[in-house]
């Protein structure tokens, strides 16, 4: 079978650069997903993308589908005859269907009787007639996130479509691709080409845009951008500030980068670095650099689209820009200083948190004492943490805020420091919002940590308490991350609290404005769901997570310690054989309808097996008890683990249902209590 | 300047070489207009209103509307109430142009036709770095969104690039693609000055303008109205005026004259911006009100244009080539 490459590419106009890779490696998938379901072999799939173009490039692809006989049953014999043995209506139809005459029909014959067939070979098809139609199945699956239409056409993409280029080695596949006929033409570089690039040959793609200054594969062109901004940075005795969702913007807007250095006034560097580099990279693109002490430089790192003629203009150009934005940061800086933290207090009261909910000043007054009473219970120092608290939101008024939104906290951390408010205070203020996405950092102090946990719990009360709750994917008050937030900071840093106080405080200060009669159950199950996905990602085992989950415990820390219990027992040998016993238990106590005995009653007791677990049992209850008491969840279980040979003999030896009530009720007893001990720790039962 | 414009092309069949100076303030005006004609833009003056953005001119908003076919090219002067700096800061206006084109439909080469008038501004694409950088639009007063990009010089937004897929709640079709050049920027850069009031206006024999001496002054006493003295009570009022006279205008099927109410109800919201006059709350549910005004002018101009049977439809525009 002779194979070649096959090149497909979607010429547009400048992509959305934050949906790039993702837009291309979905146009790809779904190219690949639709050959293997051809049945079309190929040695590697590989994707391109750059502003001005989706590209799939397929090699050793098989030239044809493989002939494929096909087998199709008619309708049975004792139907496609009528008595006289003439073919019926029925029959004759499905013949013509199928393109044959009744007297040409196979006979199939199994067991169950003997039906018309058809034997056909279905001529594999050629790349060629296949392609078009993927492609256009493949593009109406992208991702895209606002599709639109243009010029006075229907068609709806990404954004216009300029060109359609589809190769079989040295051969054009004739197609319209949303309304543009397919051709062996490409775009080049913007400025740098003039003209059509011809596509000799599939093979070429990435050689023949290389000389009209397009660099198309992502990777590669993503990493000359971080070998040439780190050489940039190393040049000057720095370290550039390469983060991997900027690096990912700047290679979808370039297609033939260029980096350059430029520099702005020594002063500005008196503001906190963090709006500088804010300033720099979100409305920039720009990458920072900083010294080998991490202090930032008064450098920027930049990458153009160009080989310039005269870089110098373009640095000239783009130092203009930086000058007035940083100089607004140095600015607002200055100005906001001016005014303290607390006096803006008062203002917050035009801000809304929620419409229901109140303003943003409730919510600070309402994180105060919530953060006081976490300090509290934590023994941490409370005033401060009913301070921080307090000024918690005030820096959202302050004009750097405004104008620089990602980076609240972190200048009501400065802003508090000028203040004079002590450290803890301060730092509490920047510690609030985190963690801030998966993976970040803590907070620092306990006093962070207070206010960060109440604010959290605020937010979640107050959207559920006026039923907002989260849906699919809609959670504008980003509720899961404020959840799995919470249960981080309370397991991470070991602090010892219940959700359920915290709730109640919760709930308590919100007054009449909550709707929601079931909030704290609302909440604490939506934790719970969240207990789910934080342990599930550290691999946890899904029926360890369930087990736990059955006695939905509400202190974190109490959480943790029993998944760790369930995970040490389920590694244990007698695991399996106790989690049966344990289901068998629950199944035979579901249909008892009853009243159990309070004690079991040895004089009840007949069967040596019967008195041998009870026995046991009686014996390690004692020692149970403090384990419990303690939370030595680990310990109970495997003491726990020691009753397997004793409950296997119950099981083998004694019938529990037995004739005389009093016994079967009392056997029943035993094996309840036996139940509720591991329950202590989690339904065993659900382990697999 | 409107006057010095219309004779310049009073004959825009003549091809001429221009001889306008663009680095005077003025020149870069008349360069963009001459370079429009060419392309076949019907060259508009500026709406005679206050509004916001050279998209709230009927020309951009109420042509967007409907199937007829419509390009042109114009100045227009935006007001921002918001952004006075009482002429204390060198980049901020509450009062400046825009210069507005907007081609309907879109034709395919439209960002060709754009970057070929930076070339005609001695802007060399491959000494300076140009860059499309994703921008979607969306006027929550104007019921009206779309899909475009900044066009970055050397990192600096100079344009605003969109196709208009939503205007006044109605879908566009065909697609406008409108282009919008901020005037003072590009001149900016053009002048290379770092003050918007050192920009030179003109230069010719009666000796040298600077924007500052036209302008300056005008921010200065208008920032003082915009912030301190604009009649809170009486813009109130006004906005309640200029709501329910569009309202009845659009049941007399006046869609031009209610959309001029909705612009007026639109720039006292401005104002009363300024003022602090509007609280948070508030602000959402006044956008609303303009919003729900300006979709009834944008359904009331199309009504009447299909009772006219669209004619602009029917114009040969080939006819006279």
């Amino acid at each position: 079978m002779s194979t070649n490459t096959l090149l497909i590419e979607i010429g547009t106009e400048e992509l959305p650069p934050k949906a790039l890779t993702k837009l291309a490696t979905a146009f790809y998938h779904s190219i690949c997903e639709q050959l293997n379901a051809a049945s079309l072999s190929y040695s590697e799939a590989k994707w391109f993308a750059s502003p001005r173009r989706l590209a799939v490039m397929v090699t050793a692809l098989e030239q044809q589908q493989a002939d494929k006989s096909v087998e199709k049953r008619g309708p049975a014999v004792n139907v496609a005859f009528d008595a006289d043995g003439n073919a019926t209506k029925a029959a004759q139809g499905w013949a013509r269907s199928n393109g044959i005459t009744v007297e040409q029909a196979d006979r199939l014959t199994t067991d169950k009787g003997e039906w018309l067939l058809h034997k056909a070979i279905k001529p594999g098809q050629a790349v060629a007639d296949l392609v078009p139609a993927m492609v256009r199945i493949a593009l109406t699956k992208l991702p895209i996130p606002k599709p639109m239409r243009w010029g006075d056409s229907r068609i709806q993409f990404i954004r216009p479509v300029h060109t359609i280029t589809m190769m079989f080695g040295a051969d054009v596949i004739a197609g319209e691709i949303l309304g543009v006929q397919s051709n062996n033409l490409l775009k080049g570089h913007r400025f740098h080409h003039q003209g059509d690039v011809v596509l000799d040959h599939a093979d070429n793609y990435a050689e023949v845009l290389k000389q009209a200054y397009v660099i198309a594969d992502f990777a590669s062109r993503r990493q000359t951008i971080v070998d040439d901004v780190n050489a940039a940075a190393q040049a000057m005795n720095a370290t550039a500030l390469l983060d991997d969702e900027l690096l990912d913007e700047v290679a979808g807007i370039n297609e033939w980068p260029s980096v350059l250095v430029g520099s702005f006034d020594q002063g500005f560097l008196h503001v906190p670095a963090e709006p500088l580099i804010y300033s720099m990279k979100d409305h920039q693109k720009y990458f920072p650099a900083v010294d080998r002490n991490g202090q930032l430089l008064a450098k920027f790192i930049f990458v153009t689209n160009i080989e310039s003629k005269d870089p110098q203009q373009i640095i000239h150009g783009n130092e203009k820009v930086i000058r007035p934005r940083l100089a607004d940061a140095e600015f607002f800086f200055k100005t906001d200083k001016k005014q303290t933290l607390k006096s803006r207090l008062v203002s917050l009261d035009n801000v809304l948190f929620q419409k229901q909910l109140g303003t943003l000043k409730a919510k600070s007054e309402r994180i105060a004492d919530l953060s006081k009473h976490v300090a509290e219970t934590l023994g941490a120092d409370a005033n401060n943490a009913y301070r921080a608290g307090l000024l918690s939101k005030t820096d959202l008024m302050t004009d750097m805020v405004l104008e620089f939104p990602q980076v609240q906290g972190t200048m009501g951390k400065y802003y508090a420091e000028n203040d004079g408010e002590v450290s803890a205070v301060a730092q509490a203020l920047e510690d609030q919002y985190r963690p801030r996405f998966s993976g970040d950092t803590l907070p620092e102090g306990v006093i962070g940590s207070s206010v960060a946990i109440a604010d959290k719990v605020d937010t979640l009360v107050g959207i559920f308490g006026i039923n907002q709750a989260p849906k699919g994917d809609k959670d504008p008050f980003a509720l899961r991350r404020a959840a799995i937030g919470l249960i981080r900071i309370i397991i991470e840093k070991q602090l010892n609290l219940d959700i359920t106080d915290l709730l109640a405080v919760s709930i308590a200060s919100y007054g009449t404005k909550l709707i929601n009669n079931n909030t704290a159950e609302d909440v604490i199950d939506f934790i719970m769901g969240r207990f789910r996905a934080y342990y599930q990602e550290q691999g946890i085992s899904v029926d360890v997570i369930q087990a736990v989950l059955a006695n939905k415990p509400t202190a974190p820390l109490d959480f943790d310690q029993r998944v760790k219990a369930v995970t040490h027992f389920r590694s244990l040998d007698e695991a399996q054989a106790l989690a049966a016993a344990n289901k068998r238990v629950g199944n035979i106590l579901a249909k008892f309808d009853g009243e159990l005995f309070n004690e079991f009653n040895l004089e009840l007791a007949s069967e040596p097996a019967e008195l041998a677990l009870a026995q046991a049992y009686s014996a390690l209850n004692s020692e149970l008890t403090p384990l419990f008491a303690n939370k030595d969840y680990q310990q109970a279980l495997t003491k726990l683990a020691s009753l397997r040979a004793p409950v296997d003999e119950f099981f083998d030896n004694v019938m529990v249902m037995a004739d005389d009530e009093a016994v079967k009720t009392n056997r029943l007893t035993l094996l309840s209590q036996l139940r509720a001990s591991f329950f202590n720790v989690a339904d065993i039962s659900l382990l697999q | 300047m409107g006057i010095i414009s219309a004779i310049f092309f009073s004959n825009s069949k003549t091809v001429f070489m221009s001889t306008f100076d663009i680095k005077t303030f003025q020149g870069l005006i008349f360069k963009l207009q001459e370079y429009w004609a060419q392309q076949g833009c019907v060259i508009i003056q500026p709406l005679d209103l206050e509004v916001g953005a050279g998209t709230f001119h009927p020309m951009t908003f109420l042509r967007s509307i409907g199937p007829e076919p419509m390009s042109s090219a114009y100045v227009q002067p935006c007001r921002r109430p918001t952004d006075g700096r009482y002429g204390e800061n060198p980049n901020r206006l509450q009062h400046y142009y825009q210069f507005q084109v907007v081609l309907k439909p879109s034709p395919i080469n439209i960002q060709e036709l754009y970057l070929n008038s930076l070339k005609e501004l001695g802007i060399d694409p491959l000494v300076h770095d140009i860059r499309f950088v994703e921008d979607n639009w969306e006027s929550p007063t104007l019921g009206a969104w779309g899909l475009g990009w900044e066009i970055w010089l050397n990192g600096m937004e100079i344009s605003q690039f969109t196709y208009f897929q939503q205007v006044g709640g109605l879908e566009c079709a065909p697609v406008t693609g409108e282009i919008t050049y901020g005037l003072e920027r590009l001149a900016m850069y053009i002048q290379n000055v770092d003050s918007i009031y050192d920009l030179v206006w003109t230069d010719g024999p009666l000796g040298k303008v600077l924007y500052g001496d036209v302008f300056h002054q005008n921010e200065v006493e208008q920032s003082a109205y915009n912030f301190e003295h604009a009649n809170v009570e009486a813009l109130f009022t006004q906005f309640d005026v200029c709501e329910s006279e569009s309202a009845k205008l659009i049941e007399l099927g006046l869609a031009l004259p209610a959309y001029e109410q909705v612009m007026k109800a639109s720039h006292a919201f401005n104002l009363l911006d300024a003022r602090h006059a509007i609280s948070v709350t508030e602000r959402q549910r006044y956008i609303l009100r303009v919003r729900t005004l300006a979709k009834a002018c944008a359904q009331a101009y199309y009504d009447k244009r299909q009772a006219l049977g669209f004619p602009m439809c029917k114009t040969n525009k080939v006819e006279d080539k």
